[in-house]
């Protein structure tokens, strides 16, 4: 609960310290509103000129856009001690100071920072989901609910677990920006469209290394009611937890490189 | 047992070179920070520790606080080993570091004050009383609603020192606290420190350049170099093997001939003012007195010993450092 509280102070200061900038606050979010709904408007147009793609029409397309969207800028904006601050942190030897501290240093770290900025996108992300959801005339039942809910939390959890390959390999000294945004970024601009689009390997790609198939498009297919690969409706709860393994492995290799850290104290 | 007992430490770097041409792989350098260091530390103690950039310093405060694990070696402070139970003992220690800050950036120091609270688990009447406490000893009631980047370098200090009090540490690790800061900071700083040590028996380890802070706080001092532990002890004992040079100067009436002085280091006629630089053991001042006499009508004159850091720069080169 102390965990808990502290998390919410953290986040309560943070806001604070960015409100000291106000006008520079405002711009900076309207910025990401820009970007993110351009972003947007990308996919209508590209959506526009076919009447569907595969089985999806232009209503499903909205709505994975939208998943993804939500989810991927959730992830940064809660996240951002590790998908921002933490190689920099390394660096300047802050990580120190953060060590000195009687909490988990994963803790410590998320606590660290946040970007409220992303409201921006998530706001853009929550319009598409719903505009998908009318254009694809979803029925909302309680189960469903759930399973879009169950969607996004474990897509949190996926998406910081990607982004914590370029926190492990930091310490190792390893620049490696590049491999760990394939992963991340390219995720997330390939798995805004369902991943049966795409060509076998791409499909194992982003099903078996960073399941975001699993964890977005299964679910999303059964609540549009066309589920992927024909899977029966209990998987759509089921293979979100796929993303929760996939976090579990990265804190796994996380303590290994804290462990690194401690013995090179580089 | 001591309350820090340090036994035969080891700990080195690999230090990756630049790469040579036409070799695919970088070449590591073994770079030895600390080699069997051993050394006891009573609760209460306000020990200094020196050496020059690269000793070991801020590798064996490393070890120490928890944050690095050592080659080999035992080490126990107030019964736990530090790197094993990093949680347990990072909670009864504070460290503070000269040119880095652990307060938030943007926020009064006041909140910072606040969320370390809640990381330390401070019970409320505990946090109250001591925040009071501290806010008073470092003279902090005016700037505690004050943004810490709005704050003198010296504020900043007093601010940290604070933030790495709340918890009450028994043990406080200072590392070049007084870095940068004016002759008024510096003076209200160790004050503090004394007062502190005094007050709550806080046992503080200081690791400085700043020889006048040692010289101000710490009866007993530790000298590193290359990873070795040079000398234990007493400040005073250590400051008389080394303290033997003094500078004479003398101002005539006019500009005198310079005499002949058999054993002075160094002479030199600035104007009127003859300038010797001799040492205790070869020349006493009984015997510099006359000669100086005979070359004119002395008006002025002032003996003075060398100053601390001079001393140290001697006795680093002695020890071949």
């Amino acid at each position: 609960m102390n965990t808990l509280r502290l998390y919410r102070k953290s986040m309560a200061m943070l806001i604070r310290s960015h409100m000291q900038y106000p006008a520079s606050f405002l711009m900076q979010t309207l910025a990401q509103l820009v970007m993110e709904g351009g972003e947007m408007l990308a996919v209508i147009l590209l959506v526009d000129r076919f009447d569907h793609l595969n089985q999806w029409t232009p209503g499903n397309l909205y709505f994975f856009f939208g998943l993804m969207s939500v989810s991927f800028y959730i992830t940064e904006c809660f996240g951002r001690g590790i998908t921002g601050t933490f190689p920099s942190m390394v660096r300047s030897g802050q990580l120190d100071t953060v060590m000195l501290r009687p909490r988990g240093i994963l803790t410590q770290v998320l606590c660290a920072d946040a970007d409220p900025r992303r409201i921006a996108c998530i706001a853009v992300g929550t319009v598409s989901l719903v505009i998908g959801s009318r254009m694809s005339g979803i029925v909302w039942t309680v189960p469903k609910a759930l399973m879009l809910l169950e969607s996004i939390c474990c897509a949190f959890w996926l998406i910081l677990g990607l982004f914590m390959i370029e926190a492990i390999l930091c310490v190792y000294s390893v620049k490696s920006v590049e491999l760990a945004n394939a992963l991340t970024y390219g995720g997330r601009s390939a798995c805004q469209y369902p991943v049966d689009t795409y060509p076998r390997p791409l499909r194992v790609l982003f099903t078996v290394v960073a399941p975001f198939a699993l964890v977005m498009h299964v679910p999303a297919s059964h609540i549009l009611g066309k589920p992927l690969f024909g899977w029966p409706g209990w998987t759509g709860f089921v293979t979100p937890l796929a993303g929760l393994a996939l976090f579990g492995v990265m804190y796994t290799l996380f303590r290994m490189a804290m462990r690194h850290y401690r013995s090179t104290g580089s | 047992m001591s309350y820090i007992s340090v036994q035969g430490l080891c700990k080195h770097f690999d230090v990756r070179q630049k790469r040579e041409k036409g070799s695919l792989l970088r070449k590591k350098e073994r770079v030895q920070a600390l080699q069997d260091v051993s050394f006891d530390v009573e609760q209460g103690e306000l020990v200094g520790y020196i050496g020059p950039n690269g000793a070991g310093k801020s590798t064996t405060v490393k070890i120490l606080s928890g944050i690095m694990v050592p080659d080999s070696g035992v080490v126990s402070v107030g019964g736990l080993t530090p790197w094993e139970n990093r949680k347990e003992h990072v909670r009864r220690i504070g460290v503070v570091f000269g040119q880095r800050m652990q307060l938030w950036w943007d926020v009064p120091i006041a909140d910072s004050y606040d969320l370390l609270k809640d990381i330390y688990r401070i019970p409320d009447s505990e946090y109250r009383q001591r925040l009071d406490e501290l806010t008073e000893a470092l003279d902090l009631g005016g700037i505690i609603r004050t943004p810490l980047r709005q704050l003198s370098l010296g504020q900043r200090m007093r601010a940290e020192l604070c933030g790495s009090l709340l918890h009450r540490p028994e043990l406080l690790f200072l590392d070049e606290p007084t870095i940068g800061l004016d002759a008024v900071s510096k003076l209200a700083l160790r004050d503090f420190l004394k007062w502190e040590n005094r007050e709550h028996g806080t046992t503080i380890m200081l690791t400085t350049h700043d020889m006048e802070d040692i010289a101000a706080l710490c009866s007993r001092v530790m000298v590193l170099g290359h990873g070795r532990k040079l000398y234990d002890g007493d400040l005073s004992e250590l400051l008389g093997r080394f303290d033997r040079l003094r500078t004479l100067s003398a101002t005539y009436d006019r500009a005198p001939e310079v005499p002949e002085l058999p054993g002075a280091e160094r002479v030199d006629l600035e104007g009127e003012t003859l300038k010797i630089t001799y040492s205790t053991d070869k020349m006493e001042i009984g015997t510099l007195l006359p000669l100086l006499q005979k070359a004119g009508g002395i008006r002025e004159m002032t003996v003075q010993p060398q100053n601390i850091d001079h001393l140290i720069a001697a006795m680093y080169q002695e020890m071949g450092l």
